[in-house]
């Protein structure tokens, strides 16, 4: 298997208007792939089209080969896309451990029954399930807040939750969107941290991020989009120097995507 | 023993001696408050957990209810045979009715149920099928015969509404802690994220119908066999912004929320009998007033239903910093 997610030749408009403009970009196992470009340039209506929030007009989206384009969005997380949110979405009033174990939903083989009657299968399969959440509490540095609603936390923790949730689903593609927006300079060396000790899992890595610091140490591939048509790709230095780049982001601001 | 499982404990004991402390009248209102507090449990979970704004449980309680009257008036089926049907249609019900309706946005499903809640009086009313017995209801409903006895007195069945009323408790208490019970929780919190996990909202929002409709229907089995008669107006629209106001004024989600929000909501009106129609005032007031000052219900859900052992963890790590 040589690339993990293929999108290829994928649009999206809205009201005629062109979101996305004939993308394609393909992600390896391993690898981090980041996706700059200027606020509104639809970055994070890609991410929407893969993960299945949107359906693209033109094009299509292949998961470890197989077509995804235009699934719901829990048949492509079942199958192992996971993501993160721009603007965090975290089930803000249930603990920590109770988000992450939202995670866990597609590896648990618990029947409708089970809610009604433990039985020792439910025990077993819940155990499992919980002591999954503990490692993963243990690998982002977030024991201590099992217990602490999720909503109380930091804005560098609750990123940290939210992936701890993504990966408890075990991923094969990543989606972060923005995983350093809000944080301040010492988060983001953390989570630059962390994001590097999830690559060596194997697993691909698609990323949205404005801070050029943290996208340069990351990512492997870089593309970059402006007005929803690729204006670059290539590996961070080849990217950082290309004149087309350097144009696109003259004169522009670093205001809220989407 | 901490505070809440002290004042369920509490609450047990006291229930389960109340039929030797008070006389016929209360003991008539005590059924009636553990049947209702089981509608209102079994509507939580529809309304409270998975936040379906389903206007018309009346119906699933009418259909547990109709089902034994019909059965045994016509049918001639014993009390006991007519449980599993009392549970059963009410479940094929929520799933066909709910099924059209539950990708639906809160406010447009909430309308379609009250639709739902009006079809179902008018078809009792009207004698569809010449079964329901039209305006007047079903009459006639037989006691309850186990092993040759009778259980016909008010506290036999107390204690057959006390006990499902405990039933119901287990299931909610197994329910928060499994995987089903959780996503509905997750779909009702942010459902976004939720459908990012893999989870199928429609699956689970009619499994929460489903599961609602069940425990519904088996109350209202208990409400025929109590007045050994059933109606149109106690299933009716009104009934179903009964069921829906106890849990949003009790605290959605929360035991001692849907307790106190039944106690509030039925009892209470009850106790002023002597002011006549008035005294639905409380009903009113207490909507308006929890709605202001205790927007989450007056005892609202508190979540951590964590193993102690990712707790004790966390208070180690608190405590060393």
């Amino acid at each position: 298997m040589k690339y993990v997610l293929e999108i290829e030749n994928v649009s999206k408009f809205f009201h005629g208007l062109v979101a996305i403009d004939d993308l394609t970009i393909k992600v390896k196992p391993g690898q981090i792939y980041g996706i700059i470009g200027p606020n509104g340039a639809g970055k994070t209506t890609l991410f929407n089209c893969v993960t299945g929030i949107y359906t693209p007009e033109k094009g299509t989206i292949k998961y470890k080969g197989e077509n995804i384009t235009g699934m719901e969005p829990h048949k492509i997380a079942q199958r192992g896309v996971l993501r993160t949110f721009q603007n965090i979405r975290l089930f803000k009033e249930m603990s920590v451990a109770e988000n992450i174990i939202a995670g866990c939903h597609t590896k648990s083989n618990q029947k409708w029954y089970h809610s009604i009657i433990h039985t020792p299968f439910y025990k077993k399969d819940e155990k499992k399930q919980w002591e999954k959440v503990g490692e993963l509490m243990d690998f982002f540095g977030i024991s201590k807040f099992a217990d602490t609603p999720a909503g109380d936390l930091s804005y560098g923790n609750q990123r940290k939750v939210e992936m701890a949730r993504a990966l408890a689903a075990d991923p094969e593609i990543l989606i972060l969107d923005e995983p350093a927006a809000g944080l301040n300079e010492n988060e983001t060396i953390e989570l630059t941290n962390i994001i590097l000790k999830i690559k060596e899992k194997g697993l691909g890595i698609m990323m949205i991020e404005h801070d050029m610091e943290m996208v340069m140490k990351l990512t492997d591939y870089i593309t970059v989009i402006n007005f929803g048509k690729e204006i670059s790709q290539g590996e961070p230095s080849f990217v950082q120097e290309d004149p087309r780049v350097i144009e696109a982001y003259i004169g522009t601001d670093d205001e809220e995507d989407e | 023993m901490n505070k809440t499982t002290s004042i369920a404990t509490l609450f047990i004991v006291v229930m389960a001696v109340f039929p030797f402390l008070v006389d016929s009248a209360w003991l008539s209102i005590g059924i009636t408050f553990l049947v209702f507090a089981v509608v209102a449990f079994s509507q939580d979970i529809i309304l409270g957990r998975a936040g379906i704004f389903n206007m018309g449980h009346a119906i699933f309680f009418g259909m547990g209810a109709y089902t034994t009257a019909i059965l045994n008036v016509h049918f001639g089926f014993e009390i006991i045979a007519t449980i599993p049907f009392a549970i059963i249609v009410p479940v094929i019900f929520s799933i066909l009715l709910a099924g059209p309706i539950i990708h639906l946005r809160g406010d447009y499903l909430l309308v379609a149920t009250i639709g739902f809640n009006i079809i179902f009086e008018q078809v009792l009313k009207n004698n569809v099928f010449g079964v329901t017995g039209g305006p007047n209801g079903i009459f006639g409903i037989d006691v309850v015969r186990v092993f040759g006895y009778e259980l016909w007195s008010d506290t036999a069945i107390y204690y057959m509404a006390f006990g499902l009323l405990l039933i119901t408790f287990l299931i909610i208490r197994n329910l928060d802690t499994s995987k089903y019970g959780r996503a509905l929780y997750y779909i009702n919190k942010n459902e976004i994220a939720a459908k990012s996990m893999g989870i199928n909202i429609s699956y689970y929002k009619l499994f929460a119908f489903a599961l609602g409709a069940a425990i519904a229907g088996a109350a209202g089995c208990v409400f025929a066999i109590q007045y050994s008669a059933v109606s149109p107006e106690s299933f009716n629209f009104m009934q179903s912004v009964m069921f829906f106001a106890i849990v949003l004024v009790g605290g959605s989600a929360s035991l001692p929320g849907i307790i106190i929000g039944t106690f509030v909501m039925f009892v209470l009106p009850e106790l002023f009998t002597e002011f006549k129609e008035s005294r639905y005032l409380i009903f009113g007031a207490a909507m308006v007033l929890t709605m202001i000052l205790r927007p989450n219900g007056v005892w609202p859900a508190t979540f951590g239903n964590i193993p102690t052992f990712l707790k004790k963890k966390a208070a180690k790590l608190k405590g060393s910093k």
